[in-house]
């Protein structure tokens, strides 16, 4: 019996981690505030994603108050966590549009999450403001106007790294992507495009999220004698494979890059990750002076350099302030949608612009390298190339480029 | 020959640790009847405390001899303060038990060490790859296979050689007899709770320099140690060993030549072995 039982209780443990326990934060009320509603990721192992959410809406929440709020009225953010489940994020969603009566929701962590959420909009009759997800089918095959991308996607990642490469010496490429929509689109991409400027892959292989050896893949791609490896796996799983071929050392041989290049990557991996080429959606290193302001203030209140989402975040909820300013309005949805189609705003590393025709935002794309410096505590991302957003956008509600 | 070389000590490595995990889930059934959920937090808390050690003392030998400890009185105690309580009750109350531990345990980690993975550089000995049979291996993994058979062959001596181990086999065949024979049962399920923690603890340590220390590195490992328990039969040390290599070879020759189906052999052996000798390899027949 003893062994049946032993099943029997694996069986249904297995079936309550999938499940994952739910918890709420929210913050206080202040008089008739524009509640702005998260249903983010903040526990298990995507939970850095929310977190770096957090951060920038706690910074925005105390500085946009501090000036009297947006229209007189102070911003009050409210997060649930999804637990990186999308039926979760659906239901925790629903909650706070029907019983918090938010009309802007944001800091969706997988794209997953975000295209459940985003088809339950037009219904709700409120915003999904992108400012993490990158699954080029948001402003494509499944664009609805009520979604707006303030940040780059994975295709125009994958598209201002292809941009570098193509002039760079390397002309043998492997592609290593999770086994799931991300990363085997983000590969065929990256295939596609490292072909069409006449160079090679040489192979391609997709290991299951959550692999904690990445032995095998190690020796594969030594074999095949790639100069370059690109990389297309989510936080946990780069830093593994990285310190693990950093351990092999093929990092020596084969030059890792990757579709994005995050501060949280780089502080786990540590100095094993120097020389790693890829794009950043919003490399904090950007020189300008909106960013070098900003990034001040950030470490002033968190204590650490903002990364990649925390840019990002921060950006859209900049954005989202000077729309309702121009609306004149923080609850008539149509209104804002209105005033967001066509606009501009100046972001941290650039000029923005948002497509009424896709809702994609239009901005800059960076290639960069992980570089020692001495003025930060651990290595930073080095901007190699900067493209303008016409040439890293990709083509009106597709994602295919010019 | 050195793709051979290399796939096969890939294997080992993978192995060690699977075994290191495996090891003490199974003797915590055998003994305790019970499916300990949150095993795999343990091994996680190992790998984070091990990163806690080397941050403080700037070494990596030191937590590899200090944590395995920390982690077994932190078992020992959860267990003579919860799971005692509920042995009686029907099996589902004790996994709802450990697995309600296994949350509270890993969201505790998240509140102290935060989301972001920590690594663990291994220490300056072990660093690097050396030349074998014409490939680059890294000598933390040499290292992981011989730490891996050389606890195992203590634990295995410790069953077989010592009194205390011959009480603790005698629990785990039966243990009203074993009461009325004189021997403590709650302080043996305490100790070998403990001690099976430590193993965890242990694992986690070594497995940190390889994987670095991250929120969810145990329910991924825990997975794994279910199947390797379920192959090499419940209780038997050597059971965990042969299952440990079964899976860890699976893993990795599986990802080398058929990487869409890796996952898929595992648990095709799984059950292979549920069919044909449902007790698992090392088992016994009930």
């Amino acid at each position: 019996m003893r062994r049946r039982e032993f099943l029997k209780a694996g069986m249904v443990g297995g079936t309550a981690v999938a499940v994952g326990g739910p918890f709420v934060l929210r913050q206080a009320d202040a008089q008739n505030p524009i509640k702005i509603g998260l249903p983010t990721v903040l526990s298990g192992g995507n939970a850095q994603y929310g977190t770096q959410a957090k951060r920038a809406c706690q910074l925005f929440g105390k500085e946009v108050n501090a000036r009297g709020g947006i229209l007189g009225r102070p911003v009050e953010f409210i997060y649930e966590d999804t637990g990186a489940d999308p039926a979760t994020a659906v239901r925790k969603a629903q909650k706070l549009v029907e019983k918090d009566g938010v009309k802007i929701l944001t800091g969706t962590v997988l794209s997953s999450e975000a295209l459940a959420v985003s088809a339950k909009c037009p219904e709700w009759k409120v915003i999904l403001m992108s400012t993490i997800n990158g699954a080029g089918a948001l402003t494509a095959k499944s664009y609805n106007r009520y979604f707006f991308r303030v940040n780059t996607s994975g295709p125009m990642g994958a598209r201002a790294v292809s941009l570098y490469l193509a002039e760079a010496p390397m002309k043998r490429f492997f592609g290593l992507g999770s086994d799931y929509a991300w990363g085997r689109d983000s590969v065929a991409s990256f295939s596609a495009q490292i072909v069409a400027a006449k160079k090679e892959v040489v192979g391609r292989d997709y290991p299951p999220v959550g692999t904690k050896d990445f032995a095998s893949y190690i020796g594969k791609i030594r074999q095949s004698r790639a100069e370059g490896c690109y990389l297309v796996l989510p936080g946990q799983d780069a830093t593994i494979f990285l310190k693990q071929a950093h351990q092999f050392g093929l990092t020596r041989e084969v030059k890792p890059i990757m579709e994005i290049v995050e501060l949280e990557n780089i502080k786990a991996v540590g100095e094993a990750m120097v020389g790693t080429i890829g794009s950043s959606r919003y490399p904090f290193t950007v020189d300008t002076p909106k960013n070098r302001d900003f990034v001040k203030r950030f470490h002033a209140m968190h204590g650490v350099y903002p990364d990649m989402f925390d840019g990002e975040t921060y950006e859209g909820l900049e954005w989202l302030a000077q729309v309702m300013q121009k609306a004149g309005t923080a609850d008539d949805v149509e209104k804002i949608i209105a005033a967001w189609e066509d606009s501009s705003y100046e972001g941290l590393e650039g000029p923005f612009f948002m497509r009424k025709c896709d809702h994609q935002a239009v901005q800059p794309g960076f290639a960069v390298e992980v570089v020692k410096d001495p003025a930060y505590p651990h290595p930073v991302p080095k901007i190699l190339a900067t493209y303008p957003g016409d040439r890293v956008t990709p083509k009106c509600r597709t994602e295919e480029f010019v | 020959m050195a793709i051979f070389v290399e796939q096969l000590l890939n294997a080992l490595a993978l192995a060690g640790l699977l075994f290191l995990v495996s090891a003490g889930l199974s003797l915590v059934f055998g003994i305790l009847r019970v499916v300990n959920f949150a095993h795999g937090v343990f091994y996680m808390l190992g790998a984070y405390l091990g990163f806690t050690t080397v941050a403080v003392s700037g070494w990596f030998w030191p937590a590899l001899l200090v944590v395995p400890p920390v982690v077994g009185v932190v078992g020992a105690l959860l267990e003579a303060s919860t799971l005692r309580f509920i042995y009686r009750r029907p099996p589902i109350y004790q996994l709802l038990l450990t697995f309600g531990l296994a949350l509270i345990l890993e969201e505790s980690v998240r509140v102290l060490y935060g989301p972001t993975a920590k690594g663990i550089d291994p220490p300056p000995l072990l660093e690097g790859a050396i030349g074998i049979a014409g490939t680059l291996y890294p000598r933390y993994r040499l290292f992981l296979i011989v730490l891996s058979l050389a606890v195992g062959a203590a634990v295995w001596l410790f069953l077989q050689k010592t009194r205390s181990g011959l009480v603790i086999r005698a629990v785990a065949q039966n243990s009203e007899m074993a009461d009325c024979l004189g021997a403590d049962i709650a302080r043996v399920r305490t100790w070998v709770f403990g001690a099976a923690c430590a193993l965890a603890g242990l694992g986690g340590v070594a497995a940190a320099p390889m994987t670095t220390a991250y929120l969810g590195m145990g329910i991924g490992v825990i997975v794994d140690a279910f199947v390797v328990v379920v192959i090499g039969g419940l209780g038997s040390i050597p059971g965990s060993m042969a299952g440990s290599l079964i899976v860890g070879a699976a893993q990795t020759w599986g990802a080398y030549y058929l990487p869409e189906t890796a996952m898929v052999i595992m648990y095709a052996v799984m059950g292979a072995i549920l069919i044909f000798r449902p007790w698992g390899l090392f088992g016994e027949e009930e």
